[in-house]
């Protein structure tokens, strides 16, 4: 019974094994120049991206950095991008990228600090969720919501799951390493509609800079790879409708008198 | 080069960097591109209308130039850049203002469809005319 | 003075999951120089990949009353130190059948016992509360369970540790013990980041590998009967309940819906396997999850699984067939007994009672270096999670 537990292969889909070319981003801090490794991998087809990583880690090279934790797109930490289009693999089975004998190519995210192989930086953009003063709500009494709704927007835990997918397709995050990025521009519009105990003055004076929400250009890439259906884009064109209103309103008002 | 440059030539590069993205990002490098071009025909612009200082034969020359197939093409690409970055533009100055963010996809192709049309009546009109 | 005699000492904490990140923040607190070394990401094994339940102690009161009120004390605990890493939502036990409600006078003085609240709320009243619940339920009892967010949770302890002085050192992998005769003396480690190897002088090194833990142990040549259990989740898209729903009855598969932001995590089977690294997961148990959870959810059939996922629970081998009845409790080993000076072990437990877990480890540290300082865990606020990527 123990023998048949500790074969490598899930059962689902007929038994039907594929042999996958991961062809994965290399990078060491001592040791030269990033590279491509290229690691064959018996994969059922409805096993994820990630089971493939790990995989490789456990029977190929135990040297190979990837960050991930909770296997089902909840945690953030496992983003990469996976031929080329940033995704959760923990939640991408490997049939949805390849076919048997196809090829699967994992990178780190664009525009964040590199680390180590799959491993990159994340500290400035926690630091600028943390200046949205995002946050949960922490009341002990949980939120009464719409029966009739099975699923709502506003979770106690929001959406956003914080993977910073949406930095990595963005591409002015890519020439603007001062801008403040999808997710924590989202954060702010959230912010702004449920203060939850935060001056929203100073959450959109924060949005309201040369590097904050103006500097997007309306690609709408954050939206396109979201995990979590937060639309970073459209949260930022309401962040900047609303400052745009109050802007015009000050203009006006301007013309009675200076009432600060 | 130094470490600042170095990154620097990086972050204009990331401009380029395609790998995996969609429409969007295709119509925001095509709207710096265009914008990029109209620029340069805007001085090209003003340098030819110089030559009507320097006299008819200046001149007259330079209109038969423009009259050859070579630069009919050009000025169909010229067409083209100021279509795409009028059209894309009125999405983005929308979109930018939060109206039509819902639909902002429909309204790109839309007014991409607006702007093959216009292209193509402009063409025929530029080699027929 | 006694707070400079403290943080002379260096303990290194293998594991960065719960239970290492827990024992990494009561050490730092009580003024230890800590380091903690883990081999991948942090949270990146067992706890990571847990069904997320802050346990009310509901679920284990009839069958295991310790473990019950352990989880019931830490429960108000981790609600007061951590309320940025959960989601207190409250979970009901639902009664589906006549074989169900018929534990309800047993359950209610188990509960009562174990101290935890637990009022008794009619079919309709349920279904006010949840909507989604089978509409054919025949009431439910209202626990105080929350849900939390492991990677956070995790993060959490560790931004407050590194605060009071400690390093941490992800994908960092202990190849060796260092040892001198028999005492543990440090780690001998690659860095994953550089692949350079390295060596941490320690004077203390505590074990809490989770069900690696016994490899770390067979370093120094100790056999510790670990029994990596491991449990099928599914991950269904959509959220259909506001609370964790369970089904009122001994613990046992498929009897959990816990709601994390807009899904559902179905939960949880239980077996057993050689060994904890890639576990692969059995057809049938995500099937028996599935039918399960529409039982207690209906509404749960219009949804599709968007991850399905297993690791091994960190318990400790006892002979006994049913995996179900391993102990869900925590033991602390110091291996001088065996003869290892400086290598102390932790292992079991469940996320929802790490802080408890570390407060036993902890108080052994002390005691084994000779050194008095009280717990100040269980007042001590802790850190956003965020804080642990930007300082």
């Amino acid at each position: 019974m123990k023998q048949e537990m500790s074969d490598p292969v899930m059962a689902f889909d007929g038994n039907e094994l594929w042999t996958i070319h991961y062809r994965v981003f290399r990078y060491k801090r001592s040791s030269g120049k990033p590279h491509y490794d290229k690691f064959n991998v018996e994969i059922a087809p409805h096993e994820t991206v990630l089971d493939g990583l790990e995989k490789i880690w456990a029977f190929q090279d135990r040297s190979l950095t990837f960050r991930h934790a909770c296997h089902h797109a909840s945690c953030g930490s496992c983003g990469i991008r996976v031929n080329g289009v940033e995704k959760l693999p923990c939640i991408v089975p490997i049939r949805e990228v390849t076919r048997d004998g196809g090829t699967v190519l994992c990178e780190p995210l664009r525009n964040f600090p590199l680390v180590s192989d799959l491993v990159v930086d994340l500290g400035q953009f926690y630091r600028r969720l943390e200046e949205a003063h995002f946050q949960i709500i922490r009341s002990s009494e949980p939120i009464e919501r719409d029966e009739h709704e099975s699923s709502n927007v506003h979770t106690r835990f929001e959406n956003c799951i914080e993977c910073g997918l949406c930095v990595s397709a963005c591409p002015v995050s890519g020439t603007d390493g001062l801008y403040f990025g999808p997710a924590a521009l989202a954060a702010s519009w959230r912010m702004i509609q449920e203060p939850r105990g935060v001056d929203p003055l100073s959450v959109r004076s924060n949005a309201d800079q040369e590097h904050g929400c103006w500097r997007c250009h309306v690609a709408f890439e954050c939206s396109e790879v979201c995990p979590s259906n937060v639309d970073p884009a459209a949260a930022i064109m309401a962040l900047r409708q609303d400052l745009l209103k109050r802007k015009l309103l000050r203009l006006f008002q301007r013309g009675d008198h200076d009432r600060a | 080069m130094t470490e600042h440059e170095e990154r620097r030539v990086r972050k204009t590069l990331a401009w380029l960097d395609m790998a995996g993205r969609k429409a969007g990002t295709w119509a925001f490098l095509l709207n710096r591109l265009t914008g990029l071009g109209l620029l340069l025909y805007l001085l090209l612009h003003l340098g030819v209308l110089s030559l009507l200082a320097m006299g008819e034969m200046q001149w007259d020359a330079f209109i038969a130039l423009a009259r050859s197939p070579l630069f009919l093409v050009l000025d169909v690409v010229l067409i083209f850049g100021i279509l795409y970055h009028g059209l894309n533009g009125i999405r983005v100055a929308l979109v930018g203002m939060g109206i039509g963010v819902r639909w902002q996809k429909g309204i790109f192709w839309t007014l991409m469809g607006l702007g093959v049309l216009l292209l193509a009546i402009t063409g025929w009109l530029v080699f027929t005319m | 003075m006694a707070e400079k005699a403290v943080q002379s000492h260096h303990v290194v904490v293998i594991g960065a999951g719960s239970t290492g990140v827990a024992v990494a923040h009561d050490l730092a607190l009580r003024g230890f120089a800590v380091t903690v070394v883990e081999r991948g990401a942090i949270a990146s094994g067992t706890t990571g990949r847990n069904h997320c339940l802050l346990h009310s102690g509901a679920r284990y009161c009839m069958s295991d009353p310790v473990s019950a009120q352990e989880c019931a004390q830490e429960n108000d605990v981790l609600r007061s130190i951590m309320p940025h890493a959960m989601e207190l939502n409250g979970g009901l036990f639902v009664a589906l059948t006549e074989e169900h409600r018929a534990y309800k006078s047993r359950f209610q003085e188990a509960c009562q016992t174990c101290g935890i609240d637990a009022p008794w709320l009619t079919p309709e009243q349920v279904l006010a509360l949840e909507p989604h619940v089978h509409p054919d339920n025949l009431g439910a009892f209202h626990v105080p369970d929350g849900v939390f967010d492991p990677l956070r949770f995790c993060l959490s302890f560790l931004a407050t540790a590194r605060r009071n002085g400690a390093d941490v050192f992800p994908f960092t992998r202990v190849d060796e013990l260092i040892q001198r005769g028999s005492a543990v003396e440090g780690v001998k480690v690659s860095d994953l980041h550089t692949n350079r190897v390295r060596r941490i002088e320690a004077d203390l090194v505590v074990n809490a590998a989770g069900p690696w833990a016994g490899e770390i142990s067979a370093m120094a040549g100790l056999m510790l009967p670990m029994d990596p259990t491991p449990g099928v989740m599914v991950s269904m898209r959509g959220r259909y309940c506001q609370r964790v729903i369970n089904r009122l009855g001994m613990p046992s598969d498929g009897d959990i819906v816990v709601p994390q932001r807009e899904t559902s995590i179905l939960g949880t089977t239980s077996w057993s396997v050689p060994r904890a690294d890639t576990i692969p997961i059995p057809e049938e148990h995500v099937a028996l999850l599935l039918e399960r959870g529409r039982a207690l959810i209906p509404a749960l059939a219009e949804s599709e699984p968007q991850g399905i996922f297993t690791v091994a629970r960190p318990l400790i081998h006892e002979m006994v067939k049913d995996t179900r009845q391993v102990s869900r409790g925590f033991e602390c080993f110091d291996h001088a007994a065996e003869g290892v000076q400086g290598l102390v072990t932790i292992v079991g437990g469940k996320t929802s009672t790490s802080r408890a877990m570390a407060e036993t480890t902890a108080d052994l540290v002390c005691s084994k270096l000779g050194i008095q300082a009280p717990c100040r865990t269980r007042e001590t606020r802790l850190e956003s999670y965020r804080a642990f990527y930007y300082t």
